[in-house]
């Protein structure tokens, strides 16, 4: 089973992914990342010496050797055309291929195997020629291209929507540094088939950066009378910082360019450059591009028959498409919200990975087919509160347990209910199940331990086991249904998770500080009725006694009356055991009988099992 | 299913009274064995996919994990060069104005002495054969003096961190008329 790679082979930057552990994973280009992210320019030159460069370093040198530098080689891709560098001829295809070569050999870096075969994608007003023509170039190249894919569908495959169940109408927005393509598509059972394209090969990004460059340069002329567009060094700062804004006005609505000493004026000194960019002023700028964006988006639509509101799906690609303006604009011009969660800039690459994956069998193979456990498994407590035994998402088969206690003195028996879901009281969830756990010898509450272990295995089936640590006795069930909630019961559940967040987290606390309080003032009972029975003055007993009462009378009043309360039982206790520790140097009561005043609760291992049955 | 194979099993056991239902039995044994030993083959198989996938699993963290690092390292030096140049300037530009700037020599000698103890190394450039690995050409100067391609002037400098370039210098670049 050898890998299979997807390449986004772009007119400006090109990519490459490659199935991971059943998810697409960008290839990261061997020159390290840079501003276009884990891709590379797609530039390929010849140098005076020989040397062939491809990528990054081929675009540093682009200006020192503008005849020996190809850049767009795929706009002549299927074409006669004929590169002549340094007396030798290359078919478009050839220097494509040079990129592809780079492509297989960064990616057998990464993926650590020999790579022969790549998906590769095209523009979907490509012909036959110029899809020849990309065969060729992989081939060339070493790559057997198992197949051609059209952008916009690998874009759509990144997004999931060939796993829709209904047909759709898709129109994918690719916007790059230097053309808009727009494409309808309409797909029914995960077959793409294209409707129409439109577009305008000068049309991009690079024009954006170019208005916000000249209005930065316009800026400071007007205050300081100085030209920087003359000047190489202010400029390569200036192009940062206007890259930097552009960026940054995506999650911002105002933003600094602070660039000081950006010039020397002899006779007035230096020049620092500060203003503020706002998100409005950014938009303001680049209005008229976007607004160029709208005749090929028309003529898209009207040459696949369609109306705005006939679209079902919106797909954005490229870089460009992360400015909230564009995204807006295109939600605006046809009516609808475009899909998200998948990084612009890197869909056509992922989506030519997952093509590959699906043809290399990567993606269905049940070897990696591994599932998670879409809810948390749990079991109820002390309180009616829900102890997560196994947390969802957790990949199974796994198992988990956890020690419980009793609730009770001389409790001789546990109930074990199991439910399912996110909430935090266990009436909120799915009950699955329960069972009795019966024949524990008499002790005092806190005392037995009871193992509670979840074994959930490959299939869904939930195994719980019961043992009480002290006599080895158990008890079981076996719940078949644990995963077996529809997709829409499971959305629900987490759901409701969501909605009642606030409101299930302070009924928890509310129980809990009950649970504490209780427990509380069960140890202090024992620690003054017991333990320390003729440790203790009269006066002491009395002021405990008291303040035990006070803390029962408002048990069920809420944890505002409960923790006062509460309080001032903790300090009495506090006080009287500092004076016991100074009068004996040997603290009382030690050991593991669990009579320390302090609250069990909270603490997982002795967490209270609930309903006991007795 | 294994159950329902033991059934099966002993309901065929309890009339083997004639030799024709023997072998029909030792047959259908024979099938079985063969059904779980290709069972055994393929999960197997699966197996020691699961295994080696595993073990790529562990080094492919492990990279990822360094990459990370590396990404989060190179990305916070390329802020603090920023910085680092805007002083320079500053220097620069108050030597000029014959203004005092030996606090600022001091404050650059603790950035370069913080640039070295991180592994960041300025890149050569000025009077270099250009080196598109290591820099940026971003004019063409007409110079029949020096050879072509020679360095003649750093208008940003450049950086290596360990072994990876995180900024190339921008230069001027000659070329011979």
């Amino acid at each position: 089973m050898t890998k299979i790679i997807g390449i986004d082979l772009g007119t400006s930057n090109s990519a490459a992914a490659v199935m991971m552990g059943g998810k697409p994973t960008l290839i990261p280009a061997a020159e390290g990342t840079t501003v276009g992210g884990k891709a590379f320019p797609s530039v390929v030159a010849f140098t005076k010496d020989g040397q062939l460069l491809v990528g990054e370093p081929a675009r540093r040198q682009a200006v020192t050797n503008p005849t020996g530098t190809i850049v767009a080689a795929k706009r002549k891709m299927g074409s006669d055309y004929i590169f002549k560098i340094n007396d030798k001829e290359y078919k478009p295809q050839q220097i494509s291929a040079f990129i592809l070569q780079k492509i297989k050999r960064d990616a057998e870096a990464f993926v650590g195997e020999k790579i022969e075969k790549a998906v590769i994608t095209v523009p979907a007003y490509f012909d036959d020629n110029q899809r020849q023509a990309t065969k060729d170039a992989g081939q060339i190249a070493g790559l057997e291209v198992v197949r051609i894919i059209n952008e916009p569908t690998a874009a759509s495959l990144a997004f999931g929507l060939d796993k829709a169940k209904q047909d759709m109408k898709i129109l994918v927005f690719d916007l790059g540094g230097g053309t808009l393509d727009v494409t309808i598509m309409e797909m029914g059972g995960g077959v793409f088939e294209v409707m129409s394209t439109s577009g305008d090969t000068q049309l991009g990004g690079t024009d954006m950066d170019k208005i916000i460059i000249d209005y930065i340069i316009d800026a400071f002329r007007k205050s300081t009378g100085i030209d920087l567009s003359k000047d190489n060094a202010a400029m390569v700062r200036v192009r940062e910082a206007a890259e930097r804004a552009k960026i940054e006005l995506s999650s911002v609505m105002e933003t600094d360019i602070n660039l000081p000493f950006v010039s020397y004026d002899q006779t007035t000194g230096p020049k620092n450059l500060e203003m503020k960019l706002t998100r409005s002023k950014l938009e303001d700028l680049i209005n008229p591009i976007v607004e160029r964006c709208k005749p090929s988006m028309t003529k898209a639509l009207e040459d696949a028959k369609l109306s705005p509101s006939d679209i079902t799906k919106i797909v954005l690609v490229g870089g460009p498409t992360r400015i909230p303006m564009v995204k807006k604009f295109v939600a605006s011009v046809l009516g609808k919200e475009p899909e998200s969660g998948v990084d612009p800039m890197e869909a056509v690459a992922l989506g030519a990975g997952i093509q590959a994956g699906i043809i290399a069998g990567d993606v269905t193979s049940d070897i990696v087919l591994l599932d998670v456990t879409p809810l948390t498994l749990g079991v109820e407590v002390l309180g009616g509160l829900r102890e997560p035994l196994i947390e969802r998402n957790t990949t199974i088969p796994t198992s988990k347990s956890k020690v419980f206690t009793t609730a009770a003195d001389n409790q001789t028996a546990v109930t074990v209910h199991i439910v399912q879901g996110e909430r935090p009281m266990a009436t909120d969830n799915v009950s699955l199940g329960s069972f009795n756990l019966s024949g524990i010898p008499p002790a005092p509450r806190g005392i037995p331990q009871i193992e509670v272990k979840f074994d959930l295995d490959a299939n869904g089936i939930l195994n719980v086991v019961a043992k009480d640590l002290g006599t080895q006795k158990e008890a079981t069930i076996t719940i078949t249904a644990s995963t077996k909630l529809s997709k829409e019961e499971i959305e629900k559940l987490k759901k409701d998770a969501e909605v009642y967040a606030d409101q299930d987290k302070k009924k928890k606390e509310e129980i809990e500080i009950k649970n504490e309080a209780e427990n509380f003032i069960y140890a202090t009972e024992k620690l003054i009725n017991q333990d320390l029975k003729d440790k203790v003055t009269q006066e002491q007993g009395i002021k405990v006694t008291n303040a035990i009462k006070d803390l029962k009378d408002v048990l069920d009043k809420g944890s505002a009356e409960i923790k006062p309360k509460l309080d001032t039982l903790k300090t009495i206790v506090n006080e009287i055991s500092t004076e016991l520790y100074k009068k004996t140097s040997p603290p009382p009561g030690s050991g593991s009988s669990g009579t320390g005043p302090q609250g069990a609760t909270g603490d997982e291992s002795a967490g209270q099992n609930a309903a006991g049955a007795q | 299913m294994s159950e329902e194979n033991n059934e099966e099993m002993e309901v065929e056991i309890e009339d083997v009274s004639d030799n024709g239902s023997q072998e029909k039995i030792i047959d259908e044994l024979k099938t079985q064995l063969k059904q779980e030993q290709e069972k055994t083959a393929s999960y197997e198989k699966k197996l020691q996919y699961l295994l080696a996938d595993f073990e790529n699993l562990k080094k492919r963290t492990e990279l990822d994990i360094q990459n990370r690092v590396n990404s989060a390292l190179d990305s916070m030096m390329l802020k603090f060069l920023s910085i680092y140049d805007d002083f320079v300037r500053a220097k620069d530009v108050l030597t000029k104005q014959k203004i005092n700037t030996d606090g600022l020599s001091a404050i650059l000698k603790n950035m370069d002495l913080f640039l070295s103890e991180n592994d960041v190394t300025p890149i050569e450039a000025l009077g270099e054969i250009f080196n598109p690995q290591l820099h940026e050409a971003i004019s063409v100067k007409e110079d029949s003096s020096l050879d072509d391609n020679t360095i003649t002037a750093e208008i940003r400098k450049g950086y290596i961190l360990q072994n990876r370039v995180i900024r190339p210098s921008l230069v001027e670049i000659s070329k011979k008329t």
